[in-house]
């Protein structure tokens, strides 16, 4: 990597943190008149708090914790300069406007910078700070910053909404960093002041718990750890060249050095779609192509190749039965068929649709049914999809296996995935319907391969007693018997069991 | 100023809720019109301020307790705020020229409004009636909100980047920021209404708990996250001290069975919706057709699942849209016309769908199924009559053959062209029949003594 300047993001912040006093004479500060101990706060500085807690007055972005930290800090940098009583506190900028302006500065700053290398830079720095100690992350702020894909709820989505301009992580550290060195110079600062606003410091130390559950460990935070809010979250340019990467969850902002470039990952494709047709070896391939998901998305691509890496993905983790991992390459893919990035998006609805008939997800069926139109109905696959569907809502076994033994792309391994339950509803029905079939019969309608495969299924349902052997005028058949009430109740306990609601993990 | 100024300290002092909201409504009053211009023009973004401090604290005739009035006052500066936004918006879209963020302007300046209120009642600045306050806002921060939302899809991409650190491409399809917004402030007035300790049931918030509850319904439906009211439910299950809904006003008993009665709709659970609806129908105003239909276009999908019951006439008659929705389909289930059946479902799909009912009222297609078999076996007449036998003992076949019923089928399904109906799949209805038959009395007598033999 060539050599370059260091970013400008540092010394910006650095000038900011270190001087939050804008429009400051600075003749004026320092006075050498010593305050009485026991004063209280003046007026105006009260009012000046009151006003920053306000919700009015709040600013979308700034928490509280932040605008607080920052309240702190210019308070507390004017006492130290005994400058609290002249400075004109009502035209005063509020904390929450200090910290919302001196980000806006750090992302002025960071645009300014060359794309990637900048952003490389801070990465470095990020990273040498979290080798100094994992302690300067509580780690109750850093897990929640962390939402773990697998299951977004609503409330995650909201939480990440809220933030707007700020990443979470970004913001979790800012503040601890502020609170942490502020409040440890408060405490000497109060000592040898005599204790004075013990009141003040009360609630300070109860708003404190409140905000940070982690109070501990904090002490080794680094004076530079301002430079952490400076960083910017534009995309990595990746420089690795090596095709083959194991998947690591990020804790941290990726290295160039690790990233691989598009015109790489497209070789890696190629080889891992090589390496699965011959080896087929399930966890490394999902392994290989998380780490390639994650390639993608921190350098920001999102284009046809995207879309391919996700397909590509959710079919061998369909072919495998793998829902977790289809189910999230499923929710992107919704996303990038949203932007019209090309793939096959008639397909992947069609999984979609005979997923939910999987799930029996009634409130998510209607809302794809809602979004089909009429041209997403014209097409076969989702056409074939929506006649399951339709099949099994009516109870039409016959129409449902025909459609089973018809199932176009990858449709077969998800019905896979609930054919032997409709195959004991079906097996209930029937049994209460006629009193004795061949085995010919259940074989053809309940879509077996073979009259064998069909024999092993009512053994395992544990029907073996009802087949009966008789020889006819044309051999040898096979027949089920069904009068009576055993064999329904059998199967109609198999089936009540395997309706029971289905739960797996990444539901969409 | 005094034009709004004198009612509201009148029904201050009669602590009439209803009457304050009123002066706190976005929408000015029939009678006058004019009011929020008025109102709006009486002042200016500095004077507003301390004019309405010196009317509600410092003025004679003002007897409201200092840190009151001062609550009340920072409300209507708010409130005055919003007005202004309300009326830009208002002459924008008179114009012909809304701004881009114009809803969102009023949304913000709303959301400050009912943010403020929130938490003055919150921390018992103002009496307890002023919940009437605060969720009439909150119902008005929902509407603005939505119109924000509206503007705000229509101004920019419905997909962001993802930013974090997250393994995948896409964040989220948020296009609903503002309504999820309201949503958490209306989850926080629910906790205070739910949540109010005050022992004196007469002056307790709690009285608000299913007001919001039903606002929440309506946003999270609106949201598509239904599955968030159910928490809803849940919170207020495990409440013990909560006055039984009885006691609550009608309006709120009616609107929450109503959607406790959709949610169970939803689960499948048919006789505890149908129960629930049933009540709010009971409850539901006589004069609020519209809630009516409401509940009805849910309550009849139900009955016929249910209890394989279709409206009469009469009532399909008092409701215009209902006839038009459900009309064609009771009657070809009536008829046992499957191919009618078909195609009115068809026909309807994107309001039934919308409505969430297409995948219940497939189910009707059972019904129109056992019509059709019952009138084979009514057209297939009645025994010979044996020696000695009279009219009088006159009996219908027993037997219906598969090829009888299978030829019913086959005019009925697609018109005519349903001769590609294969022989098994007519027996896969039959068997479906007897199936549910072992489970459905009406069904049992008609299906009795009928076998299949392959």
């Amino acid at each position: 990597m060539p050599a370059q300047q260091p970013p400008v993001s540092f010394c910006l912040s650095h000038g900011l943190a270190a001087h939050p006093v804008h429009g400051l004479p600075q003749q004026a500060a320092a006075p050498p008149v010593t305050k009485p101990k026991k004063a209280a706060w003046p007026p105006a500085v009260r009012e000046y708090v009151q006003r920053a807690f306000e919700p009015q007055n709040a600013i979308e972005g700034v928490t509280p914790a932040d605008m607080e930290a920052k309240l702190k800090q210019t308070i507390q940098y004017f006492a130290e300069l005994n400058y609290l009583d002249q400075l004109d506190w009502p035209s005063y900028p509020l904390p929450q406007k200090l910290v919302q302006d001196e980000r806006d500065a750090a992302a002025a700053a960071a645009v300014a910078a060359p794309n990637g290398y900048g952003y490389a830079h801070a990465m470095h720095a990020a990273h040498a700070m979290s080798s100094v100690g994992s302690a300067n992350y509580p780690s109750s702020s850093f897990s929640s910053s962390q939402p773990s894909k697998k299951r977004k709820s609503a409330d995650m989505e909201a939480f990440n909404a809220d933030d707007g301009n700020a990443p979470p992580w970004r913001k979790a550290n800012h503040s601890d960093a502020h609170t942490s060195t502020k409040q440890e110079k408060r405490h000497k600062k109060n000592e040898s002041a005599g204790g004075n606003s013990k009141f003040y410091q009360a609630d300070l130390e109860k708003r404190k718990q409140r905000f940070q559950t982690a109070t501990s460990a904090t002490q080794s935070t680094p004076p530079w750890s301002d430079s952490e809010s400076s960083m910017p979250t534009g995309p990595v340019v990746g420089t690795n060249m090596a095709l083959e990467k194991s998947y690591f969850r990020l804790t941290a902002p990726p290295k160039p050095e690790t990233v691989r470039p598009q015109h790489v990952l497209e070789k890696t494709l190629d080889l891992l779609k090589k390496k699965w047709r011959e080896e087929s070896n399930y966890n490394y391939i999902c392994n290989q192509f998380k780490s390639l998901r994650q390639d993608l998305t921190v350098q920001h691509i999102k284009n046809a190749f995207t879309v391919s890496v996700y397909e590509i993905h959710a079919r061998i983790a369909l072919e495998k039965g793998d829902l977790g991992e289809y189910n999230q390459c499923q929710t992107q893919l919704r996303a990038l068929y949203a932007q019209k990035l090309g793939g096959h998006p008639g397909e992947f609805t069609a999984y979609r649709i005979l997923y939910f008939v999987y799930t029996c997800n009634k409130t998510d069926m209607n809302d794809l049914l809602a979004e089909l139109t009429p041209a997403d109905k014209a097409r076969p696959e989702v056409k074939h999809a929506l006649d399951v569907r339709s099949a099994l809502a009516l109870g039409n076994y016959h129409r449902f296996f025909r459609l089973y033994l018809t199932a176009p792309h990858m449709g077969g391994y998800l019905m896979d995935m609930f054919i032997k339950r409709e195959r004991l509803h079906a097996l209930a029905n029937i049994s209460k319907a006629y009193i004795s079939v061949t085995l010919r019969f259940l074989t053809d309608e309940l879509g077996f391969d073979s009259d064998g495969e069909c024999l092993e299924f009512l053994a395992a349902c544990g029907a073996q007693d009802f087949i009966e052997e008789k020889a006819t005028e044309k051999g040898k058949q096979v027949r089920v018997n069904l009068r009576g009430t055993a064999a329904a109740s059998v199967f109609e306990g198999l089936r009540a069991a395997a309706f029971k609601t289905v739960d797996i993990k990444g539901q969409i | 100023m005094e034009a709004i100024i004198e009612p509201f300290r009148h029904a201050h002092a009669s602590g009439d809720g209803y009457a304050v909201s009123a002066l706190l409504s976005p929408i000015p009053p029939p009678y006058d019109p004019g009011r929020l211009y008025a109102f709006y023009r009486a002042s200016n973004e500095q004077r507003i301020d301390p004019e309405l401090r010196y009317a509600l604290k410092y003025s004679k005739g003002s007897r409201i307790p200092p840190d009151e009035s001062g609550a009340w006052a920072d409300m209507f500066v708010l409130y005055w705020r919003a007005v202004g936004e309300i009326l830009k918006v208002e002459e924008g879209s008179n114009q012909g020229r809304l701004g881009d963020r114009q809803w969102v302007a009023v949304y913000d300046t709303w959301k400050a409004l009912t943010d403020s209120i929130q938490r003055y009642v919150s921390n018992g600045t103002l009496p307890f009636w002023a919940v009437v306050c605060m969720y009439h806002a909150a119902s008005n921060l929902r509407k603005f909100a939505i119109k924000a939302d509206e503007q705000l899809a229509n101004t920019k991409g419905s997909v962001t980047f993802n930013s974090g650190f997250q393994d995948d491409v896409v964040d989220s399809l948020a296009k609903t920021e503002k309504l999820e917004e309201a949503a958490r402030l209306f989850n926080r007035m629910f906790a205070l209404c739910l949540g109010d300790r005050n022992p004196d049931l007469r002056e307790s918030r709690k009285w608000g708990t299913y007001y919001m509850a039903n606002l929440q319904f309506k946003t999270y439906f609106k949201l598509k996250t239904i599955n968030l009211c159910k928490n809803v439910v849940r919170s207020i299950e495990a409440q013990p001290d909560l006055p039984p809904l009885t006691l609550f006003p009608k309006a709120h008993q009616a609107t929450y069975k109503y959607y406790t009665g959709i949610l169970a709709f939803l689960q499948e659970n048919y006789t505890m919706a149908e129960t629930l609806l049933t009540e709010a129908w009971r409850i539901c105003n006589i004069k609020a057709a519209k809630n009516q239909e409401l509940i009805l276009t849910y309550l009849i999908p139900c009955r016929l699942v249910a209890k394989h019951e279709v409206p009469n006439q009469q009532l399909l008659a008092r409701f215009p849209g209902l006839q038009e929705r459900f009309g064609p389909l009771v009657a070809c289930i009536k008829q046992g016309n499957l191919a009618g059946f078909d195609s009115a479902l068809t026909a309807g799909e994107e309001e039934f769908v919308k409505r969430r009912i297409y995948l219940t009222l497939e189910r009707g297609r059972d019904i129109a199924l056992r019509n059709l078999l019952r009138r084979v076996f009514l057209a297939g007449g009645y025994e010979e009559l044996k020696e000695g036998q009279t009219e009088a003992d006159m009996v219908r076949k027993s037997r219906i053959s598969l090829a009888e019923f299978g030829a019913a089928l086959r005019m009925g399904v697609g018109g005519g062209s349903g001769q590609n109906l294969e022989d098994d799949e007519v027996e896969c209805m039959i068997a479906n029949m007897i199936y549910k038959a072992s489970h459905s009395p009406t069904l049992a007598a008609l299906m009795r003594c009928y076998h299949l033999q392959p």
